[in-house]
């Protein structure tokens, strides 16, 4: 659906984007993203056709976005990391605007206004003046604003960034509606726990090259098997060190008060014969458990360059 | 018919705002009290003289119109260089540019917005240039005249605030740019092409030819009957423009300023593009 290759900007000698590839399935649901001046940004720019890029090329839906500007923004609607309304408009004027920008009049930009102002939670709210809605409500207008033209990709810059939980909650159950409709969603966040939980896709860039890219699935699998084993030990403490030092798939050993954190790098057979041999060896075992690997986890061994990653998955 | 989707927004907005009724009262109230003040005057000089000087209606008529021509030089550039930095800074230009609308769309439709409020401004003076017609000496056709190169600087002072506008990020910074502008095309035109006519005709006479105050002094010049004004700048220009003009400056001068006007608004229209290999930022 949406193809990035080889993308390319320099800003004055600092490269934002440097050779970054993203491949985007129809429907999909990704998240995208990085620390900050990692590229994410830049890159939305230039997917929404406001920013030319020195080099690569941008392919959405089979048109080419370096030659066909204006086919490729009906095709993309743009969320950004700020709020973009005209204060002095009220919101179905705001929403009348816009799809007149789209090419959508009267009676069917009406009712296609209408129609979005329900699906965002605004369809009360269309006589208020757009100054008087909260930071939530002004975020879903945009989100509103931005499907006038039905576009079937949407692209989000940081859209829950400063709201508040119960808002990031509905953002969350809107973005799973809208992928019930079909759409290809793109979102940059820096709330990864919320990423994870909606996104079906992910993308990881840094210093503007992209470093993790797939199923948000086949990811966390992968850094599942990577995380620690945590035994919680309720008796005979020493006699479990022991033994774990002598293991042979023992990494590494982090004591904390009751629990041992071991970074064990065997098969899902080798953890159940190491808690046999604990239990044989009289350690009384309260818990014994692979912490599961979160896509917080995953971001901060990217970030931090974590040796001997290897998280690419087949698309 | 699709109205420019932007010009129908500025509309509503500005017709919602206070700003608007509150420029056009108080430039009427100006206008309105010059030319009251100036009857007044008259029929005071009337009364004691015994006599009436049609010609002092003129100089009424006059009045009225450089006030006005004045007041559009002032506003126009105050209502259209804040037109796309604001955009900017309200962070709505990028909104605008994801949709179908082109770069040219959005210039012209800003554009339209500030010279129908400056037409409003017009048609609303239309009473007190009307004072005139009680006393005659003035046609219908004057006024039409009067008001092309009203419309001309209109379309000039806005295209050059809007261009302005698309340069710079801040809105304060691209009117004190307009506004500098606007001051060398009017001020500096003439202080360039009269010193270098101190030595003799020069080509900086022809620099006269985008000053808008120059067509409007034209078209006053011949509804007075004293052209003598303007012939001292084709002085200045020397022979062969005088030639090329045939005293019909006022036409050509028109012709330059709309030219002029829309290199502005290229200009513009290429700034706001957000695809263009940028060269300089501000």
């Amino acid at each position: 659906m949406l193809k990035v290759e080889g993308l390319k900007k320099m800003y004055g000698r600092m490269a934002a984007l440097d050779g970054l590839c993203m491949n985007i399935k129809e429907g999909a649901l990704y998240g995208f993203v990085g620390p900050n001046g990692a590229g994410k940004t830049t890159t939305i720019k230039i997917l929404t056709g406001l920013l030319l890029p020195d080099e690569g090329s941008v392919v959405v839906d089979g048109i080419d976005a370096m030659k066909d500007t204006g086919k490729v923004t009906e095709k993309i609607g743009y969320v950004p990391d700020f709020f973009g309304v005209y204060d002095n408009l009220k919101v179905w004027e705001y929403m009348e605007l816009f799809s007149a920008c789209g090419g959508l009049y009267g009676l069917n930009a009406r009712k296609r206004s209408r129609d979005l102002l329900e699906q965002v939670g605004l369809g009360e709210k269309t006589e208020y003046y757009v100054d008087g809605l909260s930071r939530g409500m002004k975020q879903r207008l945009c989100l509103a604003r931005a499907l006038i033209h039905n576009p079937p990709i949407l692209v989000m810059d940081e859209p829950t960034s400063g709201l508040d939980p119960g808002t990031r909650y509905e953002f969350k159950e809107i973005l799973k509606d809208l992928r019930e409709q079909g759409k290809t969603v793109v979102i940059s966040s820096h709330i990864l726990s919320e990423l994870s939980e909606v996104c079906t896709d992910i993308g990881i860039v840094e210093q503007g090259k992209m470093v993790v890219e797939g199923s948000i699935d086949d990811i966390l699998n992968q850094i599942n098997v990577r995380s620690p084993l945590l035994i919680t030990v309720c008796r005979n403490k020493e006699q479990a060190l022991n033994l774990l030092r002598a293991h042979p798939y023992v990494e590494t050993i982090t004591i904390r008060q009751n629990d041992i954190m071991v970074g064990f790098t065997g098969e899902q057979e080798d953890e159940a014969m190491l808690l046999k041999q604990l239990i044989e060896a009289g350690v009384l075992v309260g818990g014994f458990v692979r912490e599961r690997g979160n896509l917080e986890s995953v971001f901060l061994q990217i970030i931090n360059h974590e040796e001997g990653m290897v998280l690419i998955s087949e698309n | 018919m699709k109205i420019n989707p932007i010009y129908w927004q500025e509309a509503r907005v500005s017709s919602r705002s206070f700003r608007l009724p509150f420029i056009v009262f108080l430039c009427d109230t100006i206008l309105a009290l010059a030319a009251l003040l100036n009857m007044y005057s008259m029929v005071t000089q009337a009364k004691a003289t015994a006599e009436i000087q049609y010609a002092s209606f003129l100089n009424l008529y006059v009045l009225v119109a450089c006030i006005e021509f004045v007041m559009i030089l002032l506003i126009v550039p105050a209502l259209t260089s804040g037109s796309i930095s604001g955009e900017r800074e309200r962070q709505t230009l990028n909104l605008l540019l994801t949709t179908r609308m082109t770069p040219a769309d959005i210039v012209v439709g800003k554009l339209m917005a500030s010279l129908s409020t400056m037409i409003l401004l017009i048609v609303s003076s239309f009473p007190v240039l009307a004072l005139v017609f009680i006393y005659g000496g003035v046609t219908v056709k004057d006024i039409v005249l009067l008001l092309l190169t009203f419309v001309s600087t209109a379309v000039l002072s806005g295209s050059v605030g809007i261009c302005c506008s698309s340069m710079f990020k801040k809105s304060t910074i691209a009117t004190v740019v307009s506004y500098c502008v606007m001051a060398a095309l009017v001020l500096g035109t003439v202080a360039a092409a009269k010193v270098a006519a101190a030595s003799g005709p020069s080509f900086w006479g022809w620099l006269l030819l985008v000053n808008p105050a120059v067509p409007f002094g034209a078209a006053m010049g011949k509804q007075m009957g004293s052209a003598r004004r303007l012939s001292v700048f084709e002085t200045w220009a020397g022979s062969s423009f005088q030639r090329l003009t045939v005293g019909d400056w006022l036409w050509l001068s028109l012709v330059v300023q709309l030219l002029l006007a829309g290199i502005c608004l290229y200009t513009a229209i290429s700034q706001v593009n957000p695809r263009r290999r940028r060269r300089w930022k501000y």
